[in-house]
């Protein structure tokens, strides 16, 4: 597979949260951004008619702003996370599992791999930007052994990748990550301020909302991609 | 890591209802569950793993001279239902691969995700003895096995007008409904149908919780 179709692949038609679902931004992911409907989810009292008007936090909107955790570190957690994780799977995997015959433990040695890196990345960071690290909702630990790492981490070491092309994957899927996130996290915004079912208020109206992405994404056809690459 | 960092996920949104902790901790076997026999073939790997993983870990605190885990911080405790819960999952896909190589492939990676799905579920502390940490885990799981299914049949009997389960005797394995067999909704196989269908039963399980919230008060 060539760069860019690795680049087009992992980010756009094969995106881990909207094709393979590996995660949802969104829906409660740590580091999503807070919402009115977060905070209202919480207190009872609150009328459902009114909920996005009165639920929001001291400071109102533009409190919930500056609470809120910035997306773009959220994807540059996930982007790094997943970029060296892909690349640490393909070393184990080719020096270590396969040459011993241990590929049975492909698995226990994936997950550890994953949570160790994010525990590395995790200390890094809080030297490096300890205002953004020390947050507990963006804990890289927790990114860390979510579905998205392990599962990108899965994928390249089953498809047989290199290290360039494991390291790429990894880049483009964090980039993926990183787009649907800030798309999500927009449209939902957006629909806190609209008037909707209560039962669909929340949780069920981001799923079906990703669903609707979902399907946006299938015009990222391989075959259209690859004439528009002139591949 | 703190402890406080460690522990079960659970941001905000999963506060809404202990139904919505159930269905984020699934979201990616979703994926699988085009068919109502791999949705099964999903649903026993994550009640094997859950309830091995409980009962190890109340045999683990017991050994430790430490029951109910009480005494266990939170970071232990997360390290801990990391390894065992990896562990057995790597035993059940071998499993799977020895006695069902087609529902293997059908799984794919999604069948290796059980080990951290289990942990959006939540690593609560097993009950001391393992008989009740087994129980405990078996009622977690079959939540988890039962919305797995519920959502393989919708998507296969609207997307496809069939409900595929497993050949016995005379029985192929399928059963066609042949209502929706001419003209089914094909959309609802892909994963964006998965999606849909999760955020629609999430809808229609606070509602019901809401109308009997309402009856009891």
């Amino acid at each position: 597979m060539s760069w860019a179709a690795i680049v087009f692949t992992f980010a756009l038609v094969d995106n881990v949260v909207l094709s393979r679902l590996l995660g949802l931004p969104a829906a409660g992911q740590p580091g999503a951004r807070p919402t009115p409907a977060d905070h209202a989810a919480d207190d009872p009292s609150i009328p459902d008619s009114l909920t996005s008007a009165r639920s929001l936090p001291p400071g109102g909107r533009e409190g919930a702003r500056a609470a809120a955790v910035p997306a773009w570190w959220l994807g540059a957690s996930m982007t790094v996370l997943m970029s060296i994780s892909a690349v640490g799977a393909w070393l184990v995997n080719a020096w270590v599992l396969a040459p011993l015959g241990f590929t049975i433990l492909r698995t226990p040695v994936m997950v550890f791999l994953v949570a160790g890196l994010a525990l590395a990345l995790q200390a890094l960071a809080r030297r490096v930007v300890p205002s953004m690290a020390n947050r507990p909702e963006v804990s890289v630990p927790r990114l860390g052994v979510n579905c998205v790492a392990l599962g990108l981490v899965l994928v390249t070491t089953r498809a047989e990748y290199g290290p360039l092309q494991s390291l790429l994957a990894g880049a483009a899927a964090g980039a993926g990550y990183y787009l649907v996130s800030a798309m999500m996290g927009a449209i939902r915004e957006r629909l806190d301020i609209e008037q909707v079912p209560p039962a669909l208020r929340g949780l069920p109206l981001q799923l079906i909302t990703a669903g609707l992405m979902a399907y946006a994404f299938m015009a990222f056809d391989r075959a259209f991609l690859a004439r528009l690459l002139g591949a | 890591m703190t402890d406080a960092g460690s522990g079960p996920i659970r941001p905000a949104a999963m506060r809404e209802a202990p139904a919505v902790l159930l269905l984020l901790g699934f979201l990616p076997s979703v994926v699988v569950a085009v068919r109502v026999v791999d949705a099964l073939w999903m649903a026993a790997g994550v009640l094997l793993v859950s309830i091995g993983s409980a009962v190890a870990r109340s045999l683990l605190d017991w050994s430790s001279g430490s029951p109910g885990a009480s005494t266990v911080g939170q970071t232990a405790r997360w390290l801990r239902a990391l390894v065992v819960s990896s562990l057995l999952t790597a035993a059940f896909e071998a499993a799977l691969l020895a006695v069902a190589p087609a529902a293997s492939a059908a799984l794919g990676i999604y069948a290796p995700l059980v080990a951290v799905n289990l942990l959006a579920v939540g690593t609560d502390a097993a009950s001391p003895r393992p008989l009740r940490a087994a129980l405990g885990a078996l009622h977690k799981g079959a939540w988890y096995a039962a919305g797995l299914v519920v959502v393989a049949f919708a998507r296969e009997v609207l997307g496809a007008g069939t409900i595929t389960l497993f050949p016995a005797g005379g029985f192929g394995g399928t059963i066609v409904v042949s209502a929706l067999l001419d003209q089914p909704v094909r959309a609802l196989g892909l994963a964006g149908g998965g999606l849909l269908c999760m955020g629609y039963l999430a809808a229609a399980v606070r509602a019901v919780s809401a109308r009997k919230t309402g009856r009891s008060t």
